[in-house]
């Protein structure tokens, strides 16, 4: 009974978490102009209007964009200043490492106001570079935890190996501490792109004429209920659930060593 | 390449810690040399300021000839082997061997061959595209060897190599080590605690404590006639007796015995239990047979000297000469087989 009684509860916590990205998907595959039921599909013609539309492409398009400059320059400031902290003993490092993750625990509403306060007294005008800056701001704590995390003494030792053998610091840290390091900033990357991809109040905050595809979804709100907003959001889960399979394909690689 | 290292008025301190003192030291190209001594005597500290990891606070070290002692490693005429191999684990064997070749500028192909000769020279042909976590202990250790090498070194420092391997596996790598130097010339500097690792090696053993040099010179040398009363503890088993010297000769517990000092007051006597027999020239007294093992070549005996009946002597003795336990027999020494030191222990 006892036993009956727990897998019921599994499934119930399993329908709480699917249920609605099920209907989602699904309702994008919806024949009638309404996303409700009864369904009446399949049908592609949803998906055949959003890929028809300028405005959603171009987002999609800048959302990419975004996520991929975003993390990439997350994860290259993250990586040296792990290894930056990890090999050089520098004066206050504790407090410069509680420094560097400490942007975890800002909200992003937090961040978003205040890089757009600082942004614009700057002179800045909002674009997707300032999103950029934003998803990197949020991203770098994450980037920099992890790598510094699986930083140790046997890199150290290979460093260590590899300039007796002539290497120059440069070569040290691309030939051999990167490599060694490769499971682990692949990881960092691909969760940056993740956060980066679905984020939406730093982009909203931040940018203006061109927009990301969170942003330009959160504006087909405005106008009703409609199939095609559940063809892009199936899209963007799409795209969020590809990149956190090969982040646990990286995961499980960095496991086996 | 081969290279010669001189040391010269050497002291190291880690802040308050005084890790090497006044350490010279001459090593010809060539030699095949090893640091041995006690965990924490300072010899691998002294080996770190041969590769040039660490930067001696006084003294000067000459490789070649030639002043090292602000050199950075990458520019140094030495290359390491690391206690724990430190491979690097995302190359294959090829590009692990070819690595200090590549930092030099070598052409691919010819840096290739080079790696490829020199995993055959360890006995790691056919082997070259395999990864150092495809590899046992031994083998990652020869691979590590290789690479040092392939780089033709003047000098290749050793830090316990041996130290991660079973008994059997190191000693057959002992003999390998030994002859793949003879075949490449370079100088070996190999760091070990093993005296027996270091006598089966070495041309010349250089014997440390406590930061200093407490003997050098070949290993039949140091083991019978040793410098200091530790580095004839070091080297192998050996009996102390107390005595106090004179210009007749040493009054010990077991009589005075006819040995010439140019010491006098309290001295150790000191014996290896080979050098103990049931004949010879000089007694040193009856000891009752507390115990013995049979361990192959002779009994390793425990006796009780009836003199010194606080103390226990150990002797090698031949099998069949043996009484039963409990019962005595004289021991005897001849004289050059004793050494004096100063002072008690």
């Amino acid at each position: 009974m006892m036993r009956h009684i727990a897998w019921l509860y599994l499934l119930a916590a399993f329908v709480f978490i699917y249920l609605p990205v099920a209907a989602l998907v699904l309702f994008s595959f919806q024949a009638g102009s309404l996303p409700v039921p009864p369904f009446n599909g399949p049908s592609l013609q949803w998906y055949e209007e959003i890929l028809a539309d300028d405005n959603i492409v171009a987002a999609l398009g800048h959302s990419i964009a975004v996520a991929l400059g975003s993390s990439t320059i997350a994860v290259f400031l993250g990586f040296l200043a792990a290894y930056g902290l990890a090999r050089y003993r520098l004066p206050g490092s504790v407090f410069m490492r509680a420094l560097l993750i400490a942007p975890l625990t800002v909200s992003y509403l937090i961040v978003g106001l205040g890089l757009l306060i600082v942004l614009t007294r700057a002179g800045f005008g909002l674009s997707l570079w300032t999103a950029t800056i934003g998803h990197v701001v949020i991203n770098l704590p994450l980037a920099f935890a992890i790598v510094y995390a699986s930083i140790g003494a046997q890199q150290e030792n290979a460093e260590r190996a590899a300039r007796d053998l002539g290497a120059d610091e440069f070569r040290v840290i691309f030939l051999v501490t990167l490599p060694m390091l490769a499971p682990s900033v692949a990881a960092a990357f691909f969760l940056s792109m993740t956060l980066s991809w679905d984020e939406f109040i730093i982009a909203f905050l931040l940018t203006r004429f061109d927009i990301t595809l969170p942003v330009e979804i959160w504006s087909m709100l405005r106008s009703g209920l409609s199939p095609s907003l559940n063809a892009v959001g199936s899209l963007v889960f799409l795209v969020s659930i590809t990149i956190v399979i090969i982040l646990e394909i990286f995961n499980a690689g960095r496991r086996r060593r | 390449m081969t290279a010669s290292v001189t040391i010269e008025g050497l002291s190291h301190w880690f802040e308050a810690l005084r890790a090497l003192s006044d350490i010279d030291l001459q090593i010809d190209a060539g030699e095949y040399v090893t640091l041995l001594g006690p965990s924490g005597c300072g010899k691998t500290t002294l080996l770190s300021v041969l590769g040039g990891f660490v930067e001696p606070t006084q003294g000067k070290v000459l490789i070649g000839g030639r002043d090292m002692t602000h050199v950075p490693p990458a520019r140094r005429p030495t290359t390491t082997m690391f206690q724990d191999y430190a491979l690097f684990p995302h190359m294959n064997l090829r590009e692990n061997v070819a690595f200090g070749l590549r930092m030099a500028g070598t052409a691919k192909k010819q840096r290739n061959e080079r790696a490829e000769a020199f995993l055959a020279l360890v006995g790691l042909e056919g082997s070259a595209g395999k990864r150092p976590h495809q590899l046992s202990g031994g083998q990652r250790q020869r691979v590590a060897l290789a690479r040092a090498l392939a780089v033709e070194p003047g000098v290749l420092l050793l830090d316990e190599p041996l130290g991660a391997l079973d008994l059997k596996l190191r000693r057959s790598m002992q003999d390998e080590l030994k002859d793949i130097q003879r075949k490449v010339g370079t100088t070996f500097i190999h760091v070990t605690h093993d005296q027996e690792e270091a006598m089966a090696i070495a041309d010349r053993i250089v014997v440390m404590s406590a930061g200093r040099v407490e003997d050098e010179g070949d290993p039949l040398r140091i083991y019978s006639e040793p410098a200091t009363l530790f580095a004839a503890d070091f080297m192998g088993e050996m009996n102390h007796i107390p005595g106090t010297a004179s210009d007749e000769g040493i009054e010990t517990p077991f009589g005075a015995l006819p040995l010439k000092s140019h010491r006098s007051g309290p001295v150790t006597v000191c014996i290896r239990p080979e050098a103990l027999a049931t004949a010879g020239a000089i007694p040193i007294g009856p000891s009752r047979l507390r115990d013995a093992a049979f361990v192959g070549t002779h009994y390793r005996v425990h006796l009780v000297p009836e003199a010194m009946p606080e103390a226990v002597l150990v002797a090698h003795l031949p099998p069949g000469s043996l009484p039963d336990a409990g019962k005595s027999l004289t021991l005897y020494a001849d004289s050059g087989s004793f050494r004096v030191f100063a002072g008690k222990e």
